[in-house]
């Protein structure tokens, strides 16, 4: 019987014109997503490949010496890019794509400093004077579009049937109402799964077919949970839509009420919630950073000067080097202190934007597709455990020389041995799904807890209904 | 006649459900996000206000005039509440120095400038009305023919002596004083905010009175878009989601996809390589006008006289925002014993050297804003020109313009630094700077700041933002005027 509802439903839409506009927008929005997509992605992958091979190859010069592997570092590291870019730009464009491990420092009394991971803080944004926009990611066709279009297929399904006397005739039948209703979401599902499933189609065909890009089995994977999340979606819109025109006896008051839900929680709420979030905890300004950490570098130079007296006596190697060492330590912890205010800003901001659905989702399509603000912490931390092994190595390799005198960043207390290229480890970036189905639970559970919330509410609401 | 009908449609929208939850819905928005801009724009002022105040110690901090640090901030425009536009994304603090020509891409940040909330666009009151009253437009028309025609009223309505036109005003001027209900109420909740916490001047007012009007022509606008959608379909149901759809790809779809999908800047990186290739030449100019001077006196390089000075030379440009680098840096701390053997001649150099530098700088200056203005500003203009084939283009280029947060705006504040940059090299000139001996060390007392000019920046006047808003503003008024006539065409054409 359910079967029989969902295919009048379904019959019913398929011949309407909301099904008509909607495939067509789907369908080109789709294909626009691809093409755009495609048409940056070689130059994104280009640069990457560039750099890397550029810091590889500056790291490879340095190899000549260990003091200047010491005190010069890894160089920049940078970040793998998504292949899934496509599915959620997020803030990748605002993001930086490198952390620094060069060294832009001067001696200081014939005393190089060491070199020590720095984050880049300039954002791009801050030159560009072209009009703000969203990109059309899957993630926004799907939380703007796909949500929109859901209530536009569900605002009349009850209201409407009431208003022209059909829901009269329907129960007139010996069919229960949950069945019914049933029936109505599976009809409301599947007729906007067929437009959108081909148009995610049009565009997966596209993009697997251009050489450029290449999707294996785990992109793959990934593409059909954020298909699952879609889905989740797409039903607690399709719920909401059922409720409200249950509990509404008019179509055109239905579709109102629809309609201000949707912009508030849609359009509206992740951008005004995440900015009185973000405003929980505010970042020391980047002026108040800069001279704070200018200050700590002098208290530590002064600590080192008082020490051993003035600078015309040269100090014995071992002092030079833990001055160095100590420097490069404090700095670098400042550095990460300040880099941490941030992100809890960024994390706030997210944290409470929760309670709409549309955030939650771009939260999720960011973790799946490896990219927006949960990727980033993933590579920081890749880059912070890789700067530890670099130590490491230039530590033990130091050490097993015995003819030095183990004082890291002093030219002459140094093993001079030439070091191969090979043996210095490299930085490479990685993603790992389990990590991400990790940060993505809590975002899943409140889709899942906001759906059933949802149905329940339109059952309660079409089994009362009185005809 | 006109009156009677005008009252009808009155109280046939007044007391619709469709109102009480629009007026609810733009309400409550307006105001919640009023008072979220309202302490961010406090929070910006703060840290402007942190900002010149070090900036002010820290130039007076300098002993000598070469290692002075002009730094100049720009402060929050308070009408940013209702249009952000670039005031807040772009750069906000600059330094002023005579070997540089400042641009809003030379600038940094005072405040915090987060990437990783980056991603979250502020929305302002115009996002607000841009969304909402577009919405409440269509809302309101769709079935204002379409319904009348399914119901059967208009054919009663027509029977009476009542010319078409006269219906179709009637029916336009009715939805219009409903709907400014909201409109005018919500901002006059945000002006009480407004006026509690920001102080505002009679032409911020003006413009603030020009935004509304702005406002008005786009809900007009989108009432007239919803009302011709209702006067072309026979059906209710048709006409509501063919209005639906066309909300949704003017609001939502259009001015994102026009965006992504239109790329007018070309090979910009060949225009930047040529023009570093430009500035280069002139960087090596200065160059060698300065080691021919240093030669003529007899200073060979890398000699005594430059490590006395704690002199080095850069000389170079910058590929990413082709600016070119011309330093002398002279942070001398301590004085040498055979210091003084230099002093005239180093007076002579920098006497010869600076002005030298001031007009190199200018003259790439010359090379760079041009540069500037093709690769940069002309895409912007024609993302801008593009975004106006949506009324939201028109209605947010309008009210940018009018709150003095648009491109324009900004640059009136990069006008004003150049001309400060001016001010000081003139002040430079007038105490004999370059050849003091206070230009490069301060053994002998310290430079005197206390008659320094001071910057001085005011909003351009509120009659050039309304001059610069009225081309946006006469095409939102064109529009209207246009579809009025479109759907006054189409409606006495039409068969009941």
């Amino acid at each position: 019987m359910i079967w029989h509802i969902t295919k009048r439903e379904i019959y019913d839409n398929l011949n309407s014109l909301r099904f008509a506009l909607t495939a067509v927008l789907l369908l080109a929005l789709m294909l626009i997503n691809a093409i755009v997509y495609l048409r940056g992605h070689p130059d994104r992958t280009q640069t990457y490949h560039d750099a890397t091979a550029e810091a590889v190859k500056k790291l490879e010069e340095r190899s000549t010496s260990l003091y200047r592997l010491a005190t010069e570092g890894p160089g920049h590291l940078y970040k793998a890019h998504s292949s899934l870019r496509f599915c959620a730009e997020g803030d990748e464009v605002f993001l930086p794509t490198r952390v620094s491990g060069e060294n832009y420092f001067s001696d200081i009394a014939n005393v190089r400093p060491l070199w020590r991971l720095s984050h880049p803080q300039e954002t791009p944004n801050i030159y560009n004077i072209r009009p703000d926009f969203t990109t059309m990611d899957w993630a926004f066709i799907v939380s703007y579009v796909l949500s929109f279009v859901a209530i536009l297929f569900t605002f009349d399904s009850v209201s409407g049937e009431l208003e022209r006397g059909t829901l009269r005739l329907i129960l007139a039948n010996p069919i229960p109402r949950h069945t019914v209703l049933v029936g109505k979401f599976l009809g409301a599902f599947i007729s906007i799964n067929i437009p959108f499933v081909i148009a995610v189609l049009m565009n997966l065909l596209l993009i697997s077919t251009s050489d450029s890009v290449q999707l294996n089995a785990e992109l793959w994977g990934r593409l059909g949970i954020l298909y699952g999340i879609t889905i989740l979606y797409t039903c607690i819109f399709i719920a909401l839509g059922l409720l409200v025109s249950a509990a509404v006896r008019e179509s055109g008051v239905s579709l109102v009420v629809l309609l201000l839900i949707w912009v508030s929680f849609v359009v509206f709420m992740p951008n005004t919630l995440a900015s009185i979030g973000s405003r929980t905890s505010v970042p020391m300004a980047y002026m108040e950073f800069w001279s704070e950490g200018n200050r700590l570098d002098r208290e530590t130079r002064k600590a080192y000067e008082d020490k051993y007296g003035d600078s015309q006596s040269t100090p014995p190697v071992h002092v030079i080097a833990e001055y160095l060492t100590i420097d490069a330590e404090e700095s670098e912890y400042f550095a990460e202190k300040y880099l941490n205010q941030q992100i809890t800003q960024g994390k706030r901001a997210r944290a409470i934007t929760r309670i709409s659905p549309a955030a939650i989702v771009q939260h999720l399509f960011e973790s799946f597709a490896g990219t927006g603000l949960e990727r980033h912490l993933q590579f920081i931390e890749n880059a912070k455990r890789y700067a530890r092994e670099y130590r490491d190595f230039v530590i033990d390799t130091d050490r097993a020389d015995p003819m030095s005198l183990h004082a890291i960043g002093v030219p002459k207390g140094m093993s001079q041995k030439r070091v191969s290229p090979e043996a210095i480890p490299k930085f490479k970036d990685t993603l790992s799904l389990s990590r991400d189905f990790n940060a993505a639970a809590m975002d899943l559970f409140l889709l899942v807890l906001f759906l059933v919330v949802l149905l329940a509410g339109a059952f309660l609401a079409f089994v009362r209904i009185e005809v | 006649m006109l009156k009677i009908l005008i009252r009808r449609e009155l109280l046939n929208n007044l007391m619709t459900f469709r109102f009480a939850a629009v007026m609810l819905i733009t309400l409550l928005l307006v105001v919640a996000n009023t008072a979220v801009l309202i302490q961010d724009y406090e929070q910006r002022v703060e840290s402007y206000n942190d900002a010149v105040k070090i900036h002010y110690e820290g130039l007076r901090k300098a002993k000598t005039y070469s290692t002075m640090y002009l730094f100049v901030d720009r402060a929050p425009n308070p009408l940013s509440i209702f249009n952000v536009g670039l005031d807040k994304r772009l750069g906000n603090l600059i330094g002023i120095w005579h070997g540089f020509v400042p641009t809003l891409w030379d600038t940094e940040m005072h405040g915090t400038d987060n990437p990783f909330i980056a991603f979250f666009s502020s929305i302002d009151i115009v996002f607000i009305f841009e969304v909402v009253l577009s919405l409440m437009g269509l809302i309101f028309a769709y079935d204002a023919i379409a319904g009348e025609r399914e119901r059967g009223t208009l054919r009663l309505v027509l029977a009476q002596p009542v010319r078409r036109g006269q219906i179709l005003l009637a029916k336009y001027i009715s939805a219009m004083l409903c709907l400014l209900v909201p409109l005018l109420l919500s901002l006059l909740f945000t002006l009480l905010l407004l006026i509690r916490s920001i102080p505002l001047s009679p032409a911020d007012f003006f413009r603030i009175g020009s935004i509304v009007f702005a406002s008005f022509a786009y809900l007009s606008l989108f009432y007239l878009i919803g009302m011709l959608i209702s006067v072309a379909t026979r059906r209710t149901g048709t006409a509501l989601m063919l209005a639906m759809f066309v909300w949704g790809f003017l609001i939502l779809v259009y001015p994102n996809l026009i965006r992504a999908t239109i790329n007018p800047g070309g090979n910009i990186q060949e225009r930047v390589n040529t023009v570093n290739n430009q500035i280069q030449r002139i960087v090596d100019e200065y160059e060698r006008d300065r080691k021919k001077f240093l030669k003529n006196e007899g200073i060979a390089e890398g000699s005594r006289f430059h490590e006395v000075l704690g002199l080095y030379t850069q000389a170079s440009v910058d590929s990413a925002n082709m600016m070119s680098y011309i330093e002398n840096l002279t942070d001398i701390s301590e004085t040498p014993p055979d210091f003084e053997r230099y002093i005239s001649l180093a007076k002579r150099y920098f006497d010869f050297v600076e002005p030298l530098t001031i007009r190199t700088t200018e003259r790439v200056w010359f090379i760079r804003k041009q540069a500037l203005d093709d690769i940069f500003v002309r895409q912007a203009r024609m993302d801008r020109i593009l975004l106006r084939l949506s009324p939201v283009g028109m209605y947010d280029a309008a009210t940018q313009t009018l709150a003095g947060t648009d491109l324009l705006g900004l640059r009136d504040f990069f006008e004003a630094t150049r001309r400060y940059r001016k001010i000081v090299i003139d002040y430079f000139y007038a105490k004999r700077a370059f050849g003091s001996r206070e230009w490069f060390a301060a053994d002998k007392g310290a430079v005197d700041w206390s008659t320094f000019p001071e910057f001085v920046f005011e909003r351009s006047d509120a009659s050039v933002n309304a001059a610069r808003a009225l081309p946006d503003l006469f095409l939102l008024i064109i529009c209207n005027l246009v579809l009025f006539m479109g759907i006054l065409l189409i409606f006495t054409r039409s068969e009941i």
